[in-house]
């Protein structure tokens, strides 16, 4: 979408009228950034996708640095040079609902140790992939593949192949969480900006179930030709599924009531504006530490819990989220103007393309501000967001999509492939690199699949 | 110096110990594969940037190359997974094959124990 826009000039006016350099932001009038304050976000998000492959042991030690560092440019540039405060509050405040969000989701599921008690076959590994895909959207992608990875992996301990590791990606941490705002930090980002939560189900599931149904028939294909293949075997005297740590699914049902506990979605919810906090996000982060503390020694242990993940995405998401700020102006005040080349199509394989290789919930959030762009809303109004799902539908439905789906498309597409991989590894699993992983699984077969989704429903 | 089993260091809770980026064990065994955070590690050659082990006549030295400090980048709820063979015993042997956890504790302690069911482990 950046490509487009640079190649037809817009970006090189570096005047403009007074009325047209004014963008709305939050509620207020201000006015439209320089847009070589782009640069910081493209640099952020270029260094995510390099830093883990090329110089994995630099970007450990500085991605904080560099992080907080791109985000402090974009303030001081709101703050000294255009006078934008609200832009950059707005920002903070998403942030923290999103972080409190992904990290008492974290934490609760590090707390709860699944054991299985028998060995998979491709009919079970089957099931256990579509019960993943459903679940994801109760506790989020992150949640489901922290807490379904293990097991999964124990019960194909004889029979371990990398793609078994591949289709989980596929299934549990990406395409699975495509049906609520929990499952997946795209359409959680939505949410926040005013989607309604129930759209997205209402919305998305026959695409879903096509997605879902023919990535498990390619895995099934896959699975039965493991030359390891047995029949399910149990082992006798044992349940076929234990759970330690039971009592964090109650705070996993806390986390999720708490998602509505929010002003804008229920009016008798006060406001502690203006802290840059809500009621919802003071119970998660108290969730996220009360599973902690309580947490038992022996299931942490199990599941080689560690704070890093969750830290990395801490540092790298409010880098994100601050730099993004010009993007999305720029994006919307642009996509007015040349609203007429942006069709469901462009929105389906432009946002789709850039979540394989960036990070799937910026580029959500730039392709919904260049859609309500389109019809001249702002997607930094609420109610402007709850007038487009109304006035369109076909837009949104393609980013939710493409947003959620091709984040399976590479390691990098959605927080927790990279996970998913680590845990794997550590597990002893020699896991196929970046490109391997992209040539001899995500385009031969999610694709495809992608492809006959763009047929049959975003096509015009 | 005596020299003691792995049998011995298990059963009787002998730990090792930490040292920056070295790990001092105290048996002497043929290393298989060593899984560090991310990184699986099978070359054990000298020309490994990995790791670089160094025998003595009653303990092993495992020094991992990429790390400073081991306990700034391991928590303590995460483990150094190793695959070995002890000395003496026969390599092509499955059933020689053991698998080990480290995990490092206060004042330089690593804590050596078998891996159990609950331990993700894949040879």
């Amino acid at each position: 979408m950046l490509a487009f826009f640079v190649s037809r000039n817009i970006f090189a006016a570096e005047t403009k009228s007074v009325t047209d350099s004014l963008a709305t932001s939050g509620g207020h009038a201000s006015q439209l950034p320089n847009p070589i304050m782009v640069l910081p976000f493209v640099v952020l998000l270029l260094l995510i996708a390099t830093g883990p492959i090329f110089y994995r042991h630099f970007w450990e030690r500085n991605y904080h640095k560099i992080s907080i560092l791109l985000g402090l440019l974009t303030v001081s540039y709101y703050l000294v040079f255009i006078n934008d405060f609200k832009s950059v509050e707005h920002s903070v405040i998403e942030y923290i609902s999103f972080i409190a969000l992904l990290t008492s989701l974290f934490i609760a599921s590090g707390s709860i140790l699944i054991k299985v008690n028998f060995k998979a076959a491709p009919v079970s590994n089957v099931l256990f992939l579509l019960f993943g895909a459903v679940i994801s959207n109760l506790i989020g992608t992150t949640g489901a593949s922290m807490l379904l990875i293990r097991p999964f992996i124990k019960m194909n301990r004889d029979r371990m192949k990398p793609y078994l590791i591949i289709f989980f990606i596929f299934i549990v941490s990406n395409i699975g969480g495509a049906l609520t705002p929990i499952g997946d930090p795209p359409l959680f980002l939505g949410f926040l900006r005013g989607v309604p939560f129930f759209w997205v189900i209402q919305n998305v599931f026959p695409i879903w179930i096509i997605g879902i149904l023919l990535t498990l028939l390619v895995f099934f294909l896959f699975d039965i030709s493991n030359k390891n293949t047995a029949e399910t075997v149990t082992e006798k005297g044992k349940w076929l599924v234990e759970l330690k740590g039971s009592k964090n699914l109650i705070y996993f049902a806390i986390i999720i009531i708490a998602v509505f506990i929010d002003p804008k979605v229920m009016s008798w919810v006060p406001s502690l504006s203006p802290l840059p906090f809500g009621i919802r996000e003071i119970i998660m982060f108290a969730v996220a530490f009360a599973s902690f503390k309580s947490a038992d020694l022996e299931i942490l242990k199990a599941n080689e819990f560690d704070f890093e993940p969750i830290k990395e995405v801490a540092y790298l998401f409010i880098g994100i989220f601050l730099t993004m700020i010009p993007a999305l102006q720029l994006i919307a005040f642009e996509s007015r103007v040349y609203s007429h080349y942006l069709t469901q199509a462009t929105f389906y394989w432009s946002t789709g393309v850039l979540s394989a290789v960036l990070d799937n919930a910026p580029t959500y959030l730039n392709f919904l501000s260049a859609a309500m762009g389109k019809f001249g809303l702002d997607i930094n109004l609420a109610a402007d967001v709850k007038h487009f799902v109304i006035v369109d539908e076909v837009y949104l439905r393609a980013i939710s999509v493409s947003a959620v789906f091709f984040g399976a498309m590479t390691y990098i597409g959605n927080g927790p492939n990279f996970m998913v991989k680590s845990i794997s590894e550590r597990a002893g699993i020699e896991m196929p690199s970046f490109f391997t992983y992209i040539i001899k699984y995500s385009l031969p077969i999610l694709l495809p699949v992608f492809v006959l989704i763009w047929l049959l429903f975003f096509r015009g | 110096m005596i020299v003691i089993t792995l049998d011995e260091v298990i059963k009787n809770k002998v730990n090792g110990l930490c040292y920056g980026n070295r790990i001092i064990l105290p048996f002497k065994a043929h290393f298989l594969k060593v899984i560090i955070e991310n990184d699986i590690i099978t070359d054990f050659s000298s020309s490994s940037k990995g790791i670089s082990i160094v025998e003595h006549e009653a303990y092993s030295d495992l020094y991992f190359l990429e790390y400073k400090m081991l306990s700034d980048d391991l928590s303590k709820y995460e483990a150094i997974k190793i695959v070995l063979v002890e000395e003496g015993k026969n390599i092509f042997d499955w059933n020689n094959h053991r698998k080990i956890a480290l995990y490092l504790a206060e004042k330089h302690k690593v804590t050596i124990e078998e891996t159990d069911a609950d331990i993700l482990f894949i040879e």
